[in-house]
């Protein structure tokens, strides 16, 4: 099922890159100089110890924060975020931590809230009339893509379990994203069978071509699905590294700082 | 590194779409309550009684809808019944002493109780003052302002523009206020574009949980401005209804139409945290009350006990709704 990551070619352009992103709260430094890279169809997870930055370069990447300095690109273009919704025009698309989902609405309802499919022609227009049923069927039809077992999309999502709800965001992201999807520990409050469920769905996402940007803290979860591993360390990058060529004991101690990336060998380095 | 949490078990899929306790509920207490009406009084089981009693409840159910949706994004509005109160008397004040056309007076109406939910929406937005408290700050300004701007006087001698609503057209023998038929009507309306529009599904999310909203795009604050100030258009319309069943502009009206809107929401399953509910389910609470005022009135039981009532159908109701949602 895991189709075989191959890594483009070192020329392949970057789908997002940043360079030395800064940002400071007062005399807190929670990015300072933070560098990042995304490959086209790779899934990157972002690894690092408690306030060591993760979520303030994620929320840079995803516009939920203005970084003070630095350059960001999006398939090598200059950007400037300044929402998440400049994101989203972009085709990012962010998974967040808490279940961004209504419970008492339906599944498609969720899928396509706050871009909801209209009728055609001034029904639409200036009534914003909903095309129920196409939204119904093209939810259908996403779910099935990502073999998402789900009997009906007219289901409130308070309903499904934990790990489902989450598929639910997940699902959401792919069908939307059409450059970058991000997700800020999508697997941290479910349990194992649900987790892996999630892992499964986040694989497929990567196999239908888009790549996925994974914070996680769950390092069985990182090395069983990462193909390369981008460890925050102190408000910047600290190295790149091969999750086939390091061992989980070795990860988390460059995460931590017991090792310096400098005395890694070089093949554990993820180019 | 993560500990693995205990692996959870998806609960089982709840059957589909039951009429829950707290829809059936007040569909029993109603069913029970005519039952026993009929029983006691000969006059309560007839055509020209039931349309009384929608005529009763003509102009709270209007404001009960501007109630719902509010209460759809979390929110609430306690000002619902004085704001009304003022709509009526800018009417009638407008419309006699200042002898101003009708038609404009009543429009002046609308832009006030316009105005008055628009302000709501601004002090919630704007100041991040919680709903509970700016409509009811709002509850005490506009009593006043209605006081000294009626000089305490209720207004009469309407042109016939202004009580139109209250006249009748025949159904079988049964006279049927045009009050009523917008009622009616603007239920409809309320229920078609909270269930098929984009903005109806919006106020749906917004209560439901307003950070997927937000994140998904959604403008919540402007979503918040459009509800109030849409309610503020239909308490004119309720005041409109309200000033052609009894004639007059009264500085004391709508006194008891907080606890009656909300009452009526409430009744109907409409969730008082936000997010779910249905707009016709309002207008079975609002039936609800008016069944048992119009009752108890028949059967000659003193109005203080009516309230008592209504006191009680409120608590059973939010009751029963949170043991059903328990067991859910
Ligand atoms: N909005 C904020 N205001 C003040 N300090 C913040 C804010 N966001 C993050 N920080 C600080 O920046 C540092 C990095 O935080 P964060 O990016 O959340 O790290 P991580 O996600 O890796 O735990 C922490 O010291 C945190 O306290
Ligand atoms: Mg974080």
């Amino acid at each position: 099922m895991t189709a075989p990551y191959n890594p483009p070619a070192p020329a392949a352009p970057l789908v997002m890159e940043a360079r030395n992103l800064v940002k400071k709260y007062g005399s807190v430094i929670a990015m300072n100089g933070a560098d990042f890279e995304l490959r086209p169809g790779e899934i990157l997870a972002v690894i690092g110890d408690n306030g060591a930055g993760k979520s303030s370069l994620i929320k840079a990447l995803s516009g939920a924060t203005i970084p003070d300095s630095g350059e960001m690109f999006l398939d090598g273009q200059q950007i400037a975020f300044r929402s998440p919704i400049d994101a989203r025009r972009n085709g990012i698309e962010t998974v967040y931590q808490d279940l961004a989902v209504a419970p008492a609405m339906t599944i498609a309802e969720n899928l396509f809230l706050g871009r909801e499919i209209l009728k055609p022609g001034p029904l639409g227009r200036l009534f914003r009339l909903l095309d129920k049923k196409k939204m119904h069927d093209e939810a259908t039809r996403h779910m099935q893509g990502l073999q998402f077992a789900i009997k009906s999309m007219r289901q409130p999502v308070e309903t499904l379990s934990g790990g489902q709800r989450q598929g639910v965001a997940v699902a959401r992201s792919a069908a939307f994203a059409r450059h970058v999807v991000i997700m800020d520990e999508p697997t941290a409050a479910l349990g194992v069978r649900e987790g892996n469920m999630v892992l499964d769905l986040i694989r497929k996402v990567r196999d239908s071509g888009l790549p996925v940007i994974l914070i996680s803290h769950n390092m069985p979860h990182v090395f069983e699905v990462a193909d390369r591993i981008h460890v925050h360390r102190m408000g910047k990058r600290a190295a790149i590294l091969d999750p086939k060529r390091i061992s989980m004991a070795d990860t988390v101690s460059v995460m931590t700082g017991a090792i310096r990336p400098e005395d890694l060998s070089a093949d554990m380095l993820a180019g | 590194m993560t500990q693995p949490a205990p692996a959870s078990t998806a609960p089982p899929p709840r059957r589909f779409q039951l009429p829950s306790l707290s829809t059936l509920g007040p569909l029993i207490a109603l069913l029970i309550a005519v039952i026993v009406f009929s029983s006691q009084s000969p006059r309560f089981f007839s055509g020209t009684n039931f349309s009384l009693i929608l005529q009763q409840i003509s102009y709270t159910a209007v404001l009960a809808i501007g109630q719902t949706l509010i209460i759809l994004i979390a929110g609430i509005d306690l000002s619902i019944g004085i704001v009304m109160a003022l709509g009526g008397l800018v009417m009638a004040k407008l419309a006699t002493q200042s002898g101003l056309n009708p038609l404009l007076a009543i429009g002046a109406g609308f832009l006030t109780t316009m105005f008055f939910g628009f302000l709501n929406s601004q002090i919630i937005t704007r100041l991040r003052v919680p709903p509970f408290i700016a409509t009811l700050g709002m509850l005490g300004i506009v009593t006043a302002l209605n006081q000294t701007y009626s000089g305490s006087q209720t207004l009469s001698n309407l042109p016939p523009a202004l009580t139109a609503l209250g006249n009748t057209f025949k159904i079988g023998g049964t006279a049927i206020t045009y009050g009523t038929v917008l009622m009616l009507v603007l239920y409809l309306i309320a229920w078609f574009v909270l269930s098929e529009t984009a903005p109806g599904r919006h106020v749906y999310a917004v209560g439901n949980n307003p950070e997927a909203a937000r994140l998904s795009g959604i403008p919540i604050n402007r979503l918040t401005v459009t509800v109030y100030t849409v309610a503020g258009l239909l308490y004119g319309i309720a005041a409109l209804i309200l000033v052609a069943r009894t004639g007059v502009g009264d500085p004391n009206a709508g006194q008891t139409d907080n606890l009656d809107s909300i009452t009526a929401v409430v009744l109907g399953g409409t969730s008082l945290f936000g997010g779910r509910g249905n707009v016709l389910g309002t207008l079975l609470g609002a039936i609800i009350v008016g069944v048992f005022r119009n009752g108890l009135q028949l059967i000659g039981i003193a109005s203080v006990y009516q309230s008592l009532i209504t006191g009680i159908l409120i608590i059973a109701a939010v009751a029963l709704d949170q043991v059903s949602r328990r067991k859910g």
